[in-house]
């Protein structure tokens, strides 16, 4: 018989699953109710991407929060980056995104975010399960049940008032730059257009901008699920596309030929402007691109690197004051002085506002980049067989320099190896990177070949 | 307030009820909206709707969650008396309906009440496959593309009063001049209306809605009638007062001069009214309502069927009757149910009632009071001791062997002109002693009934 596959995962990142038969409207009442808890009652604000299921699910954590003894503002559909800034500044308890970030339609999931907007931590995550877990909740009685009070207007301004402030808006503006938009109908579709076309004053060509519809596209944002956002580009003669993800962290960008940028060159053309305009470190994850080394350098500063997970990269973020970080092959980019979260449209501001002052190409600006080779892949394993593998690519390079922060990374004179287990999948994940196309593929091979025995 | 609500949770056929936080919980609200819209035949939407408690807005989230998640389209009233909730329901022909509120109970209980098709109550067999369903835990949820949406209907109450207009005659009543006391809950939405769009000359106490201090206990009985309600009956010159429970399903009154009547009196009333109406003559009430009632049927050849206490044994008895034979049917709390209505419980249709029996006899309340034998009554409970509750009833028919007794609901023994009932209540671990005598107070009877049941705990 073969094994029921339960599509639900409660751990430290939270509660993710299928709606339906796995994530369930209990699920998500108690668990909104353990936060409610945790937070200690007050204001928490409540917003969603457009998936389907964000209604009901935001019913279900509303309740737990008002059992739980909090005030509700429901600010709707919104990017969570957004909704995390509008928690900080309406000095809120905390918040909760109703948001499977980039996953298929049918999941959904909670995001979780501290008084300050931010992701907790690894050790106020485990705090938080346990609560859960113990069921021992926060229960108001009548006369402590709080209000629910809808706020849909604020955020964006105040997200897009916090952008501006770090670019020369005038300058963008007076540019009247050519802009394609592929917001996958999700959370984007409701403030990206507004502040491309009336923030920034771009002459905006937009698809999926409809928050009613599915996902019209894979709800990541990589190269090969872009392809009509890239022709829009290429036929509409635009000076640059953005994709984002449903919920407005992730920001994937084509440049005026077509081409789908790298994830990590994008990232590293954000350190870039970041590091000319503020003086500090950079926190990127293992699996991210050597080329965030180069452009720290060239800029005299210093590269962390974290696990996987943008929890991680925030937490070492905070920890080292960093001016920028994130993580290169999912999009992220995180620059605190807007905000400590992935937020796609600091991204868009830095790159349009970059093509302004130099008035360049964004293809040219890219171009200038140090050129690296990248094969990702992954890797089915049984279970049991995980040690056994990893001993085996340690062995296959005796001399490498090891890093086991997260799975295991083997640095070579020629470049770098990455293996780890997917967090939530039963698979590996293998990155590989070289400034040779040749020594990528080898490495890249070899890994392949060595897992597959 | 943690030792009343300890215990405080009940679910049963009736529904859902408790004390929130401490008996009542939102797990327990999710679970058991889950399971109604799981047992719910496929249809037109749900029918949500709630009283002022702070509470509802709570209950209202996980509520509508589970719901969507069934699959069920919502409907959301927001605030709404029962029975508006109950005339939406069949106005749009939705599949079932859920009214959040603890009615009569204080401010500190909620409670679900479920409706199914033609907004009836759930009979005792559905009731028991909804109560399966809920203990087994195991819901159709559907997937991600079939959930379904919420939509929030503004104006519910219109359509209501069009069908009570239908039935009474507005113009012939709206000049009575009519004290209300709302006691914080919703009947203030349905009169502020009447006034507004019939002119009618409703004088409103206690009408803003409360979430968390209700303006007294929203109980509708002689004595909270006497608390604010009668006294300003005569300096106000009113016709008539009123009090409504939270959701205006129960309704109370009070005379001209300011005399409270007994909440007993309301079903003999609307019997006296209703019965040479016809063609119904059948009064369905339970075992514990005064035996005036029985009286004032015999004077209009009607005949009074007696069931055990609560709402459940009279949706059971009424779905035993083609409808034509009823009357009506009810409790001795003024929850009254008319065939007019189908048999829903209305406090202001039951109001209206007695506006136009007052109407048509051209007379004053305190008028139509003194046509009636003057009854006593007396009400007492105990704690109880479970296991011994059947050799206490046993004893207490061995006791009074003369009477005609009743055993459907505990022990009801009748005499002439005189009865009383000792019954295990379904709310509260109490055995409830209740005592009746045509004339005055039957004291005698009742302290040896209350000595006999105490020699038993």
């Amino acid at each position: 018989m073969p094994r029921r596959e339960h599509l639900l995962k409660i751990g430290v990142s939270g509660i993710r699953g299928v709606v339906g038969e796995f994530l369930t409207p209990a699920l998500a009442c108690s668990f909104a109710q353990a936060f409610g808890t945790y937070v200690g009652g007050g204001r928490v604000v409540v917003g969603r991407d457009t998936r389907t299921s964000g209604d009901m699910l935001v019913h279900a954590v509303s309740c737990g929060l008002l059992a739980a003894g909090c005030e509700v503002v429901k600010v709707g559909i919104l990017p969570t980056p957004t909704i995390q800034m509008y928690v900080a500044a309406t000095h809120a308890q905390g918040g909760i995104a109703v948001t499977a970030s980039h996953n298929p339609p049918e999941y959904n999931a909670l995001k979780l975010f501290n008084a300050q907007g931010l992701f907790f931590n690894n050790y106020e995550r485990a705090e938080l399960l346990d609560l859960y877990h113990q069921s021992d909740f926060r229960q108001a009685t009548n006369a402590e049940i709080g209000r629910i009070v809808t706020d849909e207007q604020t955020a964006p301004k105040l997200h897009f008032r916090k952008v501006l402030a770090h670019v020369d808006a005038d300058r963008i503006r007076r540019r009247k730059f050519r802009v394609a938009l592929d917001a996958v109908n999700g959370a984007g579709a409701v403030t990206t257009p507004g502040f491309l076309r009336n923030t920034l004053g771009c002459d905006l060509e937009a698809i999926a901008i409809d928050p009613t519809k599915v996902f019209p596209r894979e709800a990541e944002p990589k190269p090969e699920t872009l392809g009509e956002i890239a022709e829009l580009v290429r036929r509409g003669h635009r000076d640059i596309g953005f994709a984002q993800d449903p919920d407005g962290d992730r920001l994937a960008v084509i440049d005026e030929t077509g081409f789908v940028l790298d994830n990590d060159d994008v990232l590293a053309l954000a350190v870039d402007a970041a590091l000319r305009r503020l003086p500090g470190d950079v926190v990127v994850n293992l699996t991210t691109s050597s080329v965030i080394d180069d452009v720290a350098r060239a800029h005299g500063r210093k590269v962390y690197r974290t696990p996987v997970g943008e929890a991680n990269v925030v937490e070492t973020m905070q920890a080292v004051n960093a001016v920028i970080g994130g993580e290169g092959s999912n999009g992220g980019i995180i620059f605190p002085a807007v905000h400590l979260c992935r937020d796609s449209y600091t991204g868009m501001a830095f790159l349009l506002d970059r093509m302004a002052e130099t008035g360049e190409k964004i293809s040219t600006i890219a171009a200038r980049l140090p050129k690296y080779f990248r094969r990702l892949g992954k890797a089915a394993f049984e279970h049991g067989r995980l040690g056994t593998l990893m001993q085996n690519l340690e062995s296959r390079f005796p001399s490498a320099e090891t890093d086991r922060t997260d799975g295991l990374k083997l640095l070579l004179p020629q470049g770098w190896i990455h293996v780890r287990a997917s967090n939530t999948e039963p698979l590996l994940r293998i990155a590989v990177e070289s400034k040779s196309e040749v020594e990528a593929d080898k490495l890249y091979q070899e890994v392949l070949a060595l897992f597959a025995a | 307030m943690a030792a009343e609500g300890a215990r405080s949770l009940r679910i049963s056929q009736v529904g859902l009820r408790g004390v929130v936080g401490s008996g009542l919980t939102a797990a327990h609200v999710l679970d058991f909206a889950s399971a109604f819209g799981t047992f719910l035949e496929p249809g037109k939407g749900v029918v949500v709707g709630r009283d002022p408690r702070a509470s509802g807005v709570m209950i209202r989230e996980g509520v509508v969650a589970a719901l969507l998640a069934c699959g069920r389209n919502v409907i959301d009233l927001g605030i709404a008396p029962t029975p508006v909730i109950q005339h939406t329901i069949r106005r749009m022909d939705a599949a079932g309906g859920i009214s959040i509120g603890a009615s009569h109970n204080a401010a500190e209980w909620n409670a679900l009440k479920f409706f199914g098709r033609n907004a009836i109550y759930l009979s005792t067999a559905e009731a028991n496959e909804l109560l399966d369903i809920y203990h087994l835990k195991k819901f159709d949820f559907v997937e991600w593309n079939q959930l379904g949406k919420l939509r929030i209907e503004e104006n519910a109450l219109d359509p209501y009063l069009d069908e009570l207009a239908a039935v009474f005659d507005f113009d012939g009543l709206r000049n009575f001049r009519v004290v209300v006391d709302c006691c914080s809950g919703t009947s203030a939405l349905i009169l502020r209306r009447m006034n507004q769009r019939f002119g009618f000359n409703f004088i409103l106490i206690n009408e803003k809605m409360q979430g968390v201090a209700f303006a007294h206990e929203p109980a509708t009985n002689r004595d909270m009638v006497a608390l604010q309600l009668a006294p300003l009956m005569k300096p106000l010159t009113a016709d008539a007062g009123f009090l409504f429970d939270a959701d205006s399903d129960r309704v109370a009154l009070a005379t001209e001069d300011g005399t409270p009547v007994s909440e007993e009196v309301i079903l003999p009333l609307l019997a006296d009214y209703l019965l040479p109406r016809g063609p119904g003559k059948l009064i369905i009430t339970n075992v514990s309502t005064t035996a005036l009632v029985d009286e004032v049927a015999s004077r209009h050849s009607g005949e009074v069927v007696r069931v055990p206490v609560g709402r459940q044994a009279a949706i059971d008895a009424l779905s035993t009757y083609r409808p034509e034979q009823i009357a009506l049917a009810g409790e001795g709390t003024g929850a009254i149910m008319m065939p007019q209505f189908r048999f829903v419980y209305d406090g202001i249709a039951s109001m209206l009632a007695v506006l136009s029996m007052m109407r048509e006899r051209g007379a004053g309340l305190c008028e139509i009071m003194r046509s009636y034998p003057k009854y006593s009554i007396l009400k007492g409970q105990v704690s109880l001791v479970t296991h011994r509750i059947p050799a206490l009833l046993a004893a207490l028919r061995e006791r009074y062997p003369d009477g005609r007794a009743n055993v459907v609901d505990g022990l009801r023994v009748d005499w002439p002109g005189r009865w009383f009932h000792v019954r295990v209540s379904q709310t509260e671990p109490v055995v409830r002693i209740i005592c009746e005598q045509r004339g005055d107070a039957p004291t005698q009877l009742y302290d040896e009934l209350v000595e006999q049941v105490r020699s038993f705990a």
